[in-house]
């Protein structure tokens, strides 16, 4: 390890960083003076750590092959950190209301966006594994972290259980991929396979098991069920971040390991996938139209565009368009997605629950501005203009079509129908029902008002001038093409 | 100056600032509208007066937008859409001044916001180049009218938005699909792509057979939901009855002409080949629309379903001219596109006004009225006539040009115009039926108690009548010099559409 190895990881540094003096803090100030503390000093790390993302480091590889730092490195880490940083912003008054622990809650945060980072940057079976669990074990813990409610913990053990297990098989299948390659680096792996041709039965093997065990990870239709659970009990700021945090995190494996790994091999997988992520749309979106309860009615439709990403990972053949497509869209689907949770906030519900749809009856009289964001941000997740989830739809489409997968794009178009008919339900129950007696109380957090005052708008002028993003996802997909 | 066009986009943009800052003063926000929406009026008026008779683009701006996708900022105007677009800006404008006249009576800031919102989309659609900038447009129409229609409208009001909403976004997707295939395969062999329509124009030699007749499904399916044509019309009737009078009057008058609209402008030029294949159908459901939409229209209960059901039959004519694919034929469709934003218009604006005085729209719960109510009368009258075509007012032009195209069509399908034209001029005669029929039975008969003391016209709603009753006149009795601003721009679109290897250069 020399100094140069240290200087490539400096965001993850500080990242982790942010997450020790959280702790720290947490316990040196009383709760009052903590709970105010502890937002500013992570948001405020986590941006030193996006701007540190900026900072010139010369792409290469580092750790003697096992890290890897390029463009596709650089978008991942920023749009983590991000998330992290909306994640925190919306968090404190729900925090506050239920007693949850807040120095654990940020540190868990910036410990899991670490671990994603750590994905991004993974040029080895091993730091990529590594990664993946960083990620994944602080979330389990952020699931049952309001330890008095049933749900909660339900969830967490629903979610725990089944992601050991999807580790469980993952790792499996990168102990044959090993078997068959001799080889842990994604380069040397590649090269094998190139070299090896036809693909024969134990690499297919190597395949199905990592294809299976990521589709847990990103909740791929069959491997979706704890999703809506995990979701829907986690307290809901918790929700907010687990949605888009390691989804995103599972489509940075599945690129750096189904399309760079093993992308040369002569299986043609690419039809698998369009199947699943056929299936994954439409299975998440039938769901989702019969749920009455908006949080996991969102968590369903989480599902969905599971399976829009997944569509343009069918499509990597059409070149860099479709890495920029998924990278266009994780970003996209991040932070509408995160905004729709959140936007749930501003109820003052029991436990961990969501709104109903009776019971967002009148919230546009009652908080317009909170309102307007969330109509915002569902009008995004349908893909109506001028809004950025138009545009990612839009970059969906092309590699797909590219890639000669023109049913597949007629399903995302079918798709997006029923997905307005449950979206623009919501908007229904807030502008055109007046509100009831029994509607929850409303409470709002300056923090969370400013915060998604902020990313709505992000989302509309993100909608009318992309290019900046998208031609970042077009260079940051470059090294996954050879 | 060169950027009145997207003067006209910014303008109801601009108009959401003030708006904004009066968000508690109703007054002011309705005087921030009417404002807005008639400065967007005059700009559109002095656009037209720099609009030169020819066949191209003009006034044309470009602006690189999404240079890592190859999609600029384009718009322009030609012959089609030159008159569409103070259309709509006039339309707007008297449905604003309308809606602050009372009718309106919660939540009048969101409403004027909605309303200028959807003028961005409605000018946008009729000014836009680029498939892609077009397409943001078409949908820009789509949220606020979804809103107007579910918080400002009847009582079935959520059922009418979200099947509104619902259908129109069915068609739309495939569209979008249909324009990435288009972005596609426009690729050149250095692999860059476009989706400016000029330029597409000249590259439509690349697009195959095949290939023309799926995508033009895709763009027709959205064309034809928006029109709407039958079957895809069962929105329609549902929404109007539940809109506001103002959202009907808007639309009828200028959402529906999107179809029309995009049929002219991209579906002929972009896809002759797959005009071809789908056209005895398009005839076929055109001249369907006509007989089916009056007959309907005959025995309908309700005075804005029978209005509504008319706008069926009158697009029928539309799509009628624009695919018979002669140039008698397009200059009608196109005439009657405008003349139907007026007169609809005015039809639904009566309808409402007479709502707002009687609180019934049950044809057999009114009568007597034109006792109480001469001026009422004349206006009502006057747009009843025009809507069943009688000679010298503007109905009368649009449908008989396209009748006379008709007759003159010598397509694909087995059957030539001699059998469509007697057919479609038989939705005429219906027209006539139902209509006179309609105003017999709501204007005459014996004064009705209830109705005794109801006044007459307010001086706001002549004004909101007038403009288009003189546009209703005029139009009638001198269509030349409308007829030959559309002609060159029309022949062109003809010629694109009737021979596969014409091509011009489009602007330069």
């Amino acid at each position: 390890m020399t100094a140069a190895d240290l200087v490539a990881v400096y965001p993850e540094i500080i990242v982790t960083a942010v997450a020790m003096i959280a702790l720290v803090v947490d316990a040196l100030l009383d709760r009052r003076r903590a709970a105010l503390a502890l937002p500013i000093i992570t948001i405020a790390g986590l941006v030193v750590a996006l701007a540190s993302v900026f900072n010139f480091v010369p792409a290469g590889a580092y750790f003697r092959g096992f890290v890897t730092i390029d463009a596709f490195t650089s978008f991942f880490r920023a749009v983590f950190i991000v998330l992290a940083i909306f994640a925190a912003a919306v968090s404190p008054a729900y925090l506050a209301r239920r007693g949850v622990p807040a120095g654990e809650y940020y540190a868990i945060i910036c410990f899991s966006t670490v671990g994603a980072m750590t994905i991004a940057l993974s040029s080895d079976l091993i730091t990529l594994f590594v990664g993946l669990e960083t990620m994944t074990i602080p979330i389990y813990v952020l699931a049952g972290i309001q330890r008095t409610d049933r749900f909660a913990n339900e969830a967490a053990i629903k979610y725990f259980l089944l992601g050991a297990f999807s580790s469980a098989l993952l790792l499996y299948g990168l102990a044959w991929l090993y078997g068959v390659t001799k080889a842990t680096d994604f380069a040397t792996i590649a090269n094998v396979l190139a070299a090896q041709g036809i693909a024969n039965g134990p690499t297919i093997v190597a395949l199905a098991l990592i294809t299976v065990g990521l589709g847990f990870k990103a909740a791929i239709v069959p491997f979706h069920q704890w999703t809506p659970d995990a979701y829907d009990g986690a307290p809901t700021p918790a929700t907010a971040f687990m949605s888009v945090g390691p989804k995103a995190a599972a489509f940075a494996a599945i690129l750096r390991v189904l399309v760079g790994a093993l992308g040369p091999l002569g299986v043609d997988w690419s039809a698998v996938l369009a199947i699943l992520a056929a299936v994954t749309m439409t299975g998440g979106n039938i769901v989702a139209l019969a749920q009455t309860n908006t949080k996991r009615m969102l968590a369903y439709s989480s599902i969905a565009h599971t399976g829009y990403i997944l569509a343009a990972v069918a499509a990597a053949k059409a070149g860099p368009s479709a890495g920029a497509a998924v990278l266009f869209y994780v970003f996209a689907y991040g932070v509408m997605n995160l905004g729709a949770f959140a936007c749930l906030l501003y109820f003052d519900l029991e436990g961990t629950r969501g709104a109903s749809l009776d019971e967002l009856n009148g919230f546009g009289r009652r908080q317009p501005l909170g309102a307007l964001a969330f109509a915002i941000f569902l009008v995004s997740l349908t893909g109506i203009p001028p809004t950025i989830g138009f545009v990612a739809k839009f970059v969906v489409i092309q590699p797909v079509l590219d890639a000669g997968l023109a049913w597949l794009a007629v399903v995302i178009a079918l798709n997006a129908v029923l997905a307005a008919f449950y979206y623009l339900r919501v908007v229904v129950h807030m502008y055109m029902y007046e509100a009831e007696e029994k509607v929850p109380r409303i409470v709002s957090g300056r923090s969370l008002s400013v915060s998604l005052g902020i990313a709505s708008f992000a989302v509309v002028l993100l909608g009318i001038v992309p290019n900046s993003i998208y031609q970042w996802a077009l260079e940051a997909a470059q090294p996954l093409v050879r | 100056m060169t950027n009145v066009l997207s003067l006209l986009v910014v303008i109801p943009l601009a108009g959401l600032v003030p708006l904004f800052f009066f968000r508690r003063d109703e007054r002011a926000a309705k005087q921030v509208a009417i404002t807005t929406t008639f400065v967007e009026f005059l700009v559109s008026l002095w656009m037209l007066t720099q609009f030169h008779v020819q066949a191209g683009f003009q006034l044309v701006e470009r602006l690189e937008w999404l240079p890592s996708l190859g999609i600029s900022y384009l718009v322009g105007v030609d012959g089609i859409s030159v008159f569409l677009v103070p259309m709509t800006t006039l339309l707007t404008f008297i449905a604003v001044l309308y809606s602050s006249g009372g009718a309106i009576k919660t939540r009048i800031v969101e409403y004027m916001t909605a309303f200028l919102l959807l003028e961005v989309g409605m000018v946008g659609v009729f000014i836009a180049l680029d498939l892609f900038l077009f397409y943001i447009f078409f949908e820009l129409m789509l949220v606020p009218m979804y809103l107007i229609i579910g918080i400002w409208g009847g009582p079935r009001r959520i059922y009418a938005t979200l099947k509104f909403v619902i259908f129109t976004l069915a068609g739309s997707l495939l569209m979008l699909v249909g324009i990435v295939a288009v972005y596609i395969q426009s690729a050149d062999a250095t692999g860059s792509r476009t989706l400016s329509l000029p330029d597409l124009i000249e590259l439509r030699g690349r697009f195959p057979a095949d290939f023309q007749f799926w995508v033009f499904l895709a763009f027709g399916l959205a064309f034809a939901i928006k029109l709407p044509m039958i079957p895809f019309h069962t929105w329609l009737p549902d929404a109007h009855v539940e809109a506001p009078t103002a959202g009907s009057i808007v639309l009828a008058g200028v959402l529906l002409k999107a179809g029309g609209y995009g049929f002219l402008r991209f579906g002929l030029p972009l896809f002759p080949l797959g005009v071809q294949a789908w056209l005895p159908v398009l005839i076929v459901l055109s001249v369907v629309a006509i007989l089916y939409g009056a007959t309907v229209s005959a025995v309908q209960k309700d005075l804005k379903k029978l209005v509504a059901y008319s706008s069926v039959a009158h697009m029928g004519f539309v799509t009628l001219g624009i695919f018979v694919l002669n140039l008698q034929g397009g200059v009608g469709a196109v005439l009657q596109m405008l003349n139907h934003g007026f007169v609809t218009g005015a039809l639904f604006l009566f309808v409402g006004i007479q709502y707002e005085k009687t609180h019934r729209r049950m044809i057999a719960d009114l009568g007597g009225l034109a006792n109480m109510w001469p001026l009422f009368t004349t206006f009502f009258g006057v747009f009843v006539l025009a809507s069943l075509g009688l000679p010298g007012l503007n109905g009368f032009v649009g449908e008989f040009l396209v009748l006379l195209g008709t007759f003159g069509f010598s397509g694909a399908p087995p059957l030539g115009g001699l059998f469509w034209g007697p057919l479609a001029a038989i939705g005429v005669i219906l027209a006539a039926v139902y209509l006179l029929w309609m105003f017999q039975r709501v204007m005459y008969g014996p004064v009705r108690e209830a109705f005794r003391s109801l006044p007459d016209l307010s001086r706001l709603e002549i004004a909101c009548a007038l403009p288009l009753l003189l546009l209703t006149v005029i139009l009638g009795v001198v269509p030349q010099p409308f007829i030959a601003y559309i002609e060159p721009s029309l022949d062109r679109v003809i010629r694109l559409a009737t021979d596969p290897s014409f091509t011009v250069v489009a602007f330069r």
